[in-house]
């Protein structure tokens, strides 16, 4: 077994996310909307007294609105901002390193243990129950990935458990694909409480100009290191990567690792030409390190009208494509919540 | 619930109303799944589909409904799915469900949801209790 297969081997049995209670409890409001937009004419869902009629002690919440009493809502969807100990992050995060970029979900068991009703407060827990070995599939090479999410109420009663399965593939480049892909075997799919994930390879980023000189540093950032290339003779740090010390002419050189701290030294705001590879508008900075060093990089995880040159920056890794890591930079303190 | 029930009984199927971009929008509201490739043409066809489609959740919970016009929401103890295709707009999906086999006092049931051209977009399994001397109301 190689050091990958057993780094994610290791997830098995692990908890992707600590048990949280849902952002509202079993409530009429979300029932009706449920109710609405599938149609159901059954009663029990919203009129106490048929509800009563059946022998319950009133209304009761669809059994298939399970997961969505604990799902996280449109702005964390779109914005999320992982968490220390965000297990699932770190998983999408090494099967991403793997290739394994787009996903389908193939299967949903439920386990139903008894009816919800409004006032009710719903937590999931998730569980890696098992990693599959890397199959070929329509779709591309991938590994089927189970989870066991385990819905409790307030009390800690278990009252639903869900079996949760995706395909996560190493999507196929175009001329690899079908013909005619009417017939997939899976529906191309998102886990539902993780739409950031990609779910098609969008278009790759604007190849960089790697060369003998500068291919250390690519390398470096794909095993997630930020390296700044260090004189040997005068100790004077230096970026961009190149082959002669300005300051000494020395053509000696080492590296050392950047702690991956900084401050916004300028910035600006790109809205046009579009590129299918970004999301526009997005902000081009040049971070200047602790280090001393300065380069040129993207700001994440803040708005362009939020960013402040002098503002202190973390690193952050991009895994843009199976090719591709470059640092990326975030603000180093929460912003303010509104 | 009806204790003369058999291997072999067919449940009756529940027929959707075609899957409109507003049925997609309410139900991405409903169940908080907001992936805008279910709801946002322009995020679908950056991501080089000709269209959105259904969410595969929507499906099972049509599977849901299939079950509860048939048997009291509590006696559903499972319901298992494979999304074996995906459900694109104005498809009119139909809900079907076989009892295969009475056990312990549960129907285990095969289940699936098909289109008008033939494809079937979700299979599965349910298990069903079946309590005795229960009214069969809903």
């Amino acid at each position: 077994m190689n050091e990958y297969e057993e780094r994610l081997r290791s997830w098995v049995g692990r908890e992707l996310s600590v048990p949280k209670p849902g952002q509202d409890p079993v409530n009429v409001p979300m029932i009706r909307h449920w109710v609405e937009a599938m149609a159901d004419p059954n009663p029990v869902y919203l009129d106490e007294e048929a509800a009563r009629a059946t022998g319950r002690d009133g209304i009761v919440a669809p059994a298939s609105m399970m997961q969505a009493w604990t799902m996280r809502g449109y702005a964390a969807t779109v914005n999320p901002r992982p968490g220390a100990g965000d297990g699932m992050a770190e998983l999408i995060a090494l099967l991403d390193e793997g290739g394994y970029t787009s996903v389908v979900a193939t299967d949903s068991e439920f386990e139903f243990h008894r009816e919800l009703v409004p006032g009710d407060h719903v937590s999931a827990g998730e569980v890696v129950e098992a990693i599959s070995p890397e199959k070929n599939t329509a779709l591309g090479a991938g590994r089927f990935i189970t989870t066991v999410r385990t819905y409790r109420d307030q009390d800690g009663e278990v009252v639903a458990v869900q079996r949760w399965r995706t395909l996560r593939f190493r999507p196929k480049a175009p001329q690899e694909r079908p013909e005619a892909p009417q017939e997939r075997p899976e529906a191309p799919q998102e886990r539902p409480e993780a739409p950031q994930e990609r779910e098609k390879p969008r278009a790759l980023r604007p190849r960089p100009a790697v060369n003998l000189d500068n291919a250390f540093w690519f390398e470096a950032a794909r095993e997630h290191r930020l390296v700044v290339q260090r004189c040997a003779a005068c100790k004077a740090l230096r970026h961009p990567p190149g082959p002669c010390c300005p300051q000494c002419g020395s053509f000696d050189w080492d590296t050392v690792d950047s702690a991956g701290d900084g401050h916004v030294y300028s910035y600006v705001v790109n809205h046009h030409p579009p590129h299918p590879a970004f999301d526009m508008p997005y902000i081009v900075a040049v971070v200047e390190l602790a280090e001393g060093t300065r380069l040129i990089t993207n700001l994440t995880g803040v708005a362009p009208e939020e960013v402040e040159i002098g503002m202190p920056v973390v690193l952050e890794w991009l895994e843009a494509d199976p090719e591709l890591t470059l640092p990326v930079f975030r603000p180093a303190a929460p912003r303010k919540e509104r | 619930m009806n204790p003369n029930i058999r291997a072999g009984d067919e449940l009756p199927p529940l027929k959707v109303p075609p899957i409109s971009r507003t049925t997609l929008a309410l139900y991405a509201g409903a169940s908080g799944d907001h992936n805008p490739m279910h709801i946002d043409l322009d995020v679908a066809r950056s991501a080089g589909l000709d269209d959105v489609f259904a969410h595969g959740m929507l499906s099972m919970a049509y599977l849901g409904r299939l079950l509860t016009g048939w048997t009291r929401q509590e006696n559903i103890r499972a319901l298992a799915v494979r999304f074996t295709a995906v459900t694109p707009l104005y498809a009119e999906p139909v809900c079907t469900g076989t009892v295969t086999a009475i056990e312990d006092g549960a129907a285990h049931l095969d289940v699936a949801v098909t289109l008008a051209d033939g494809t079937t977009t979700l299979r599965g399994t349910a298990v069903v209790d079946l309590p005795a001397g229960r009214e069969d109301d809903r």
